[in-house]
C-alpha cells in the first residue's frame, strides 16, 4: 500500500444517484489510521448508501474514493475486501445453511490463510465471543442478536483487516451481546490498529467508543468533529428534532 | 479425518453390492441399472449447480447432448477412435459452457433458468433441423463403445463413471470451492464482502457441472447405440430436477437415491403406463408435503426416531 501519512480512507465529493434521488450528496470525509469513527444522521440520511459506496457494493455518480491513496470506487467488493476493508450489515448477512465456524472460515479462506491456521483463529475469536459452543450449528438456528455477533467476528477473519465498516451493530441485540461487540471494537482497534467506520443510532454508545463523529443528514454531511462539538451545531439539533 | 465412519463403511458396502449385482440379476435389469447410473450423474452435477450454489440452470441436459453428439460424430463422420472422440466431447462442452457461463450467470433466478433454456431449445432444435449432419428426430447410430449390447460392461463403465463423478464432485464441495459456492448461494453479497470472487466461482461451478454432463453423454451415446434430440427434451430436464428434489437438495446421497429409486419405480410402473406419471406425481407431491428435504430428510428424521433424539434447533442455543 503507498503511504499516504496518517490518512487512510478519503471519500471526496461523492454523489449517489437513485434515478430521481440523491442519496448521497457531495460527501466528504477523511478517515485517519487507528480512528473509530462514527457515522450517525437520521434515518434516510445516506449512511447505509455510503458503506456501500465504500465497501464497491454500490458505484459512486460522481466523486472518488481513495484508500491509501489508491482510488477504489469502481473496484469490485472482492477486491476491496482482499485490500482489508471488511464490512457488516444492518440485518446480520450470515450463511444461514452453514455452520458458525464454516461462516468464520470464508474470510480467512479468500485471504489464503490455511486450514488449520484458519481454524486456530476462528476458534480464538468464537471463544471471545461466547460462540464456541454454537460452533457446529447452523447459522439459521442463532438468534438475531448471535448472528450480529457472528458476522462481526467473522470480519476479523481477515489477517490483514485495515478498515471496519460496520452497519447499525448494535442494533436490536441484548445487552450482553452489545458489550462483546464493544470490547471487541475495542481490542481490535488498540490491539490490532484497526480502523473502525461505525454506523450508529446509539448516541450514548457512538459518545463513550468514537473519537470523532460525521453527520449526515438528507444525504449531506452536515458536522464533523467530537460528540460534544457535533451536539452544538444548529443543523445536527434541527435534523435530529426536527425543528 | 476418521475414515472407518459408518457413512463411509454403508457406502463401501453399497459399493461391494453394486459390483456384484450383475451376478444376480438379469440383463433387462442391469440395463435399467446403466441407464439409472446416467441419470445419477446428471442430477449430481445439477445438483452442484441448482443445489450448492443456487443456480437454477435449466438447460443441464443439453450438455450431456453435446457431449453425445460431439463424441458420435466425431466417430461416425471423422473416423475419430473413442479415445479422441469422448474427450472432444467433453473438451467441447467444456468450452461450450465456459461461453455461456461468462455470457449469462451475471443474471440468477428466474432469468437465469430463461436464458438456459433459451440455450436448451436452441441446440436440440439445431440437432433436429440439420438433418442430413445429425440425422434430425430420428436420431443417428453411435458406435457401441464394447460393441456389444450385452449390457453388462456398460452396467460396469457407468458404475465407476458414476463413483467418479461423486467423489470429484464431493472432492470439490470440502475444498475451499465448495465453501465459496455454498456462501455464495446462501447470501451472495455478503460473499462479495468477505471477498469471494462470485462471478468466477459461479462460472466454475457451471463448467464443472456442464463438464460432467457432458462427460455422461458422451459415454452413454456410445452404451445404448443410438442417440436423439430426445436427449434434449424438456422432460429430461424436468426428471432430472425431480431426481434431485426427490432425493434430497444440496445432499451428496441425495441425487444418487433419487434418480436410483425413481428409475426403479418407473420400471416397475411401467405395465400401467397411463397411469404411472400419475403415482409418480402424486409420489412427487406427498415428498415434497411432508419432506421437503426429500428421501434424505425421510431418513433422518428416522434415524432421529430410532435415536429418539429429543434435541432439536430451538433448544440448541442459548444467548450468550
Amino acid at each position: 500500500m503507498d503511504d499516504q501519512g496518517n490518512q487512510l480512507l478519503e471519500v471526496k465529493n461523492v454523489v449517489k444517484m437513485f434515478g430521481g434521488l440523491r442519496a448521497n450528496d457531495n460527501v466528504s470525509i477523511q478517515i485517519e489510521k487507528g480512528e473509530i469513527r462514527g457515522l450517525i444522521g437520521p434515518n434516510g440520511s445516506g449512511k447505509t448508501t455510503l458503506i456501500n459506496l465504500i465497501t464497491g457494493i454500490y458505484d459512486v455518480t460522481e466523486g472518488s474514493i481513495y484508500y491509501y491513496g489508491k482510488r477504489i470506487d469502481g473496484v469490485k467488493a472482492n477486491v476491496i475486501a482482499s485490500m482489508g476493508i471488511m464490512r457488516t450489515f444492518q440485518v446480520a448477512r450470515v450463511f444461514r445453511d452453514m455452520t458458525v465456524l464454516e461462516n468464520m472460515l470464508i474470510p480467512a479462506f479468500t485471504q489464503g490463510q490455511s486450514g488449520s491456521e484458519a481454524k486456530t483463529r476462528a476458534e480464538e475469536l468464537l471463544d471471545f465471543a461466547l460462540l464456541t459452543r454454537l460452533k457446529d450449528k447452523q447459522a439459521k438456528s442463532l438468534s438475531g442478536g448471535q448472528n450480529m455477533l457472528l458476522q462481526i467476528v467473522r470480519g476479523f477473519m481477515h489477517k490483514d483487516l485495515k478498515l471496519y465498516v460496520m452497519d447499525e451493530p448494535f442494533a436490536g441485540v441484548h445487552q450482553s451481546i452489545k458489550g462483546i461487540i464493544i470490547e471487541s471494537i475495542k481490542m481490535m482497534n488498540q490491539e490490532k490498529g484497526v480502523t473502525f467506520l461505525v454506523v450508529s443510532h446509539e448516541m450514548s454508545t457512538v459518545r463513550t467508543l468514537c473519537n470523532k463523529i460525521t453527520v449526515l443528514c438528507k444525504g449531506e454531511r452536515i458536522a464533523e468533529g467530537t460528540m460534544e462539538e457535533v451536539a452544538n451545531v444548529p443543523e445536527v439539533i434541527d435534523a435530529y428534532l426536527g425543528g | 479425518m476418521k475414515i472407518f465412519t459408518l457413512k463411509n463403511i454403508g457406502m463401501l458396502v453399497l459399493l461391494i453390492v453394486a459390483v456384484f449385482l450383475p451376478f444376480v440379476i438379469s440383463d433387462y435389469w442391469c440395463y435399467v441399472l446403466t441407464v439409472a447410473f446416467f441419470y445419477t450423474i446428471m442430477a449430481a452435477s445439477w445438483n452442484l449447480l441448482g443445489g450448492y450454489t443456487g443456480q437454477f440452470s435449466l438447460g443441464h441436459h443439453t450438455f450431456a447432448m453435446i457431449g453425445a453428439y460431439t463424441s458420435t460424430l466425431l466417430m461416425s463422420k471423422a473416423g475419430a477412435p473413442f479415445w479422441v472422440s469422448i474427450p472432444a466431447g467433453i473438451l467441447l462442452t467444456i468450452f461450450i459452457s465456459c461461453a455461456l457461463g461468462i455470457l449469462c450467470l451475471r443474471v440468477h433466478g428466474i432469468y437465469l433458468a430463461l436464458i438456459t433454456w433459451a440455450f436448451a431449445e436452441v441446440v436440440r432444435n439445431y440437432f433436429r433441423l440439420h438433418y442430413a449432419f445429425t440425422g434430425g428426430d430420428r436420431g443417428i447410430d453411435s458406435p457401441l463403445i464394447f460393441g456389444t449390447m450385452k449390457p453388462t460392461p456398460y452396467y460396469y463403465l457407468f458404475l465407476g463413471i458414476t463413483v467418479f463423478a461423486i467423489v470429484l464432485i464431493a472432492i470439490i464441495m470440502r475444498s475451499r470451492i465448495g465453501y465459496y459456492l455454498r456462501s455464495i448461494r446462501d447470501d451472495s453479497i455478503a460473499a462479495r464482502s468477505m471477498g469471494v470472487d462470485i462471478v468466477r466461482y459461479k462460472i466454475f461451478a457451471f463448467i464443472a457441472a456442464s463438464g460432467i454432463a457432458g462427460m455422461a453423454g458422451a459415454f452413454y451415446g456410445h452404451s445404448i447405440g443410438l442417440i436423439s434430440p430426445v436427449m434434449g427434451d424438456f422432460n429430461e430436464m424436468a426428471m432430472i430436477i425431480i431426481f434431485v428434489v426427490i432425493g434430497g437438495m444440496r445432499t451428496q446421497a441425495g441425487p444418487v437415491v433419487g434418480a436410483i429409486s425413481v428409475r426403479y419405480t418407473m420400471e416397475i410402473l411401467r405395465e400401467y403406463y397411463e397411469i404411472r406419471i400419475v403415482i409418480l406425481t402424486a409420489i412427487v407431491i406427498l415428498i415434497m408435503r411432508f419432506f421437503n428435504g426429500g428421501l434424505m430428510e425421510l431418513f433422518r428424521r428416522v434415524k432421529k426416531w430410532i435415536r429418539r433424539d429429543g434435541e432439536g434447533p430451538a433448544s440448541a442455543y442459548q444467548e450468550p
